[in-house]
């Protein structure tokens, strides 16, 4: 399909989007049928009550088998553990990781491969605090904290990106299963894991700026409780990597 | 190394050049010595607070708002779902 023979192959966690799934996925086909590029998503649902297995199943009836796979898992196992899960079915060369609720928008997903194609990157992670990017649906209050939080977790941890909890990241297949295998965290702060092991390892990592948009349905929780949590992780960072 | 251990590293190292110079192990200029050297320490404190202050106050001026990203999207999930409903997904009315 690409001349280059690069396949990228995207891993979807989900839980409880059926209302979501099937927009994402037909954003992601498009962008990748739009820029003739060779790929895949592999959905990795826990057992969402919601029927989300039967949307995917539906979905790869309208993509083919070979573009949309189903890996379920039995229950809510968390997300390090959803990345591993679906490495082993990638059979692609590149991993993009994203969310399935739309704050992540494929259409950077062109911008991340240029990037690391022009500097053979081992990472490129989007931005939400850089150059153009930006965030749709937040108000100072959530503004202040995510700045400062940032700020924190800048100068404990020295990172050298400007968006640590960002998941919107594109890898190179052997660099993520290196870097899914020595984190310890879970949650956000797995996140914020894999960039900090990966300055530490060496690898290469760009930056492209995105445009995120929060909770199409809703607003995301931001109060003390995850606040002490977000504390606790950067300190565990600190001390362990 | 971890994170921690590299700052109190440099930490260390710092404190104990600070104290050489101020407990005159190492001559320096009368100025230095008198005038800049004891306040140092509370200096370079409230010169970081100033500029992490400084710093979250700037970025969080500068941060983006992208309302046109948010009607984009909008746009694109009617679209996708009226295809995909036609190509016989179950999508949900809402």
């Amino acid at each position: 399909m690409s001349g280059s023979g690069n396949k990228y192959s995207v891993i979807l966690p989900t839980y409880n989007e059926r209302g979501n799934l099937p927009t994402i996925i037909w954003l992601l086909a498009k962008m990748f049928k739009e820029n003739n590029l060779s790929w895949e998503v592999i959905i990795v649902d826990d057992a969402s009550p919601d029927g989300t297995q039967e949307i995917a199943k539906q979905l790869s009836n309208v993509y083919g088998a070979d573009h949309i796979l189903l890996k379920p898992r039995a229950g809510k196992l968390g997300l390090g553990t959803a990345y591993m899960h679906g490495l082993q079915y990638v059979t692609g060369n590149f991993v993009i990781i994203m969310d399935a609720d739309f704050s992540h928008h494929p259409k950077f997903i062109p911008q991340f491969i240029k990037l690391q194609k022009a500097k053979d990157l081992d990472i490129v992670t989007g931005t939400r605090y850089a150059g153009n990017g930006g965030v749709y649906g937040w108000d100072l209050r959530r503004k202040v904290i995510s700045r400062g939080a940032n700020f924190l977790a800048s100068t404990l941890l020295r990172p050298g990106v400007s968006d640590l909890t960002g998941s919107f990241r594109l890898y190179k297949k052997p660099v993520l299963e290196k870097l899914i295998s020595s984190t310890v965290s879970k949650g956000y702060v797995f996140q914020m894991e894999i960039m900090v092991r990966a300055r530490q390892f060496g690898f290469t990592i760009g930056e492209v700026p995105i445009t995120f948009v929060d909770r199409v349905y809703g607003e995301s929780k931001m109060g003390a409780t995850e606040i002490v949590q977000y504390a606790k992780g950067v300190w565990q960072l600190f001390t362990t990597v | 190394m971890t994170r921690a251990i590299e700052t109190a590293t440099f930490l260390s190292i710092t404190s104990v050049i600070y104290f050489l110079l101020l407990f005159k192990f190492v001559p320096t200029p009368a100025i230095f010595q008198e005038k800049i050297l004891p306040v140092l320490p509370w200096w370079s404190l409230v010169s970081f607070g100033a500029y992490s202050l400084g710093n979250i106050g700037y970025h969080i001026f500068k941060f983006r708002d992208c309302d046109d990203a948010y009607f984009e999207l909008m746009e694109q999930i009617q679209e996708a779902k009226t295809e995909l409903r036609a190509k016989g997904v179950s999508i949900d009315n809402d």
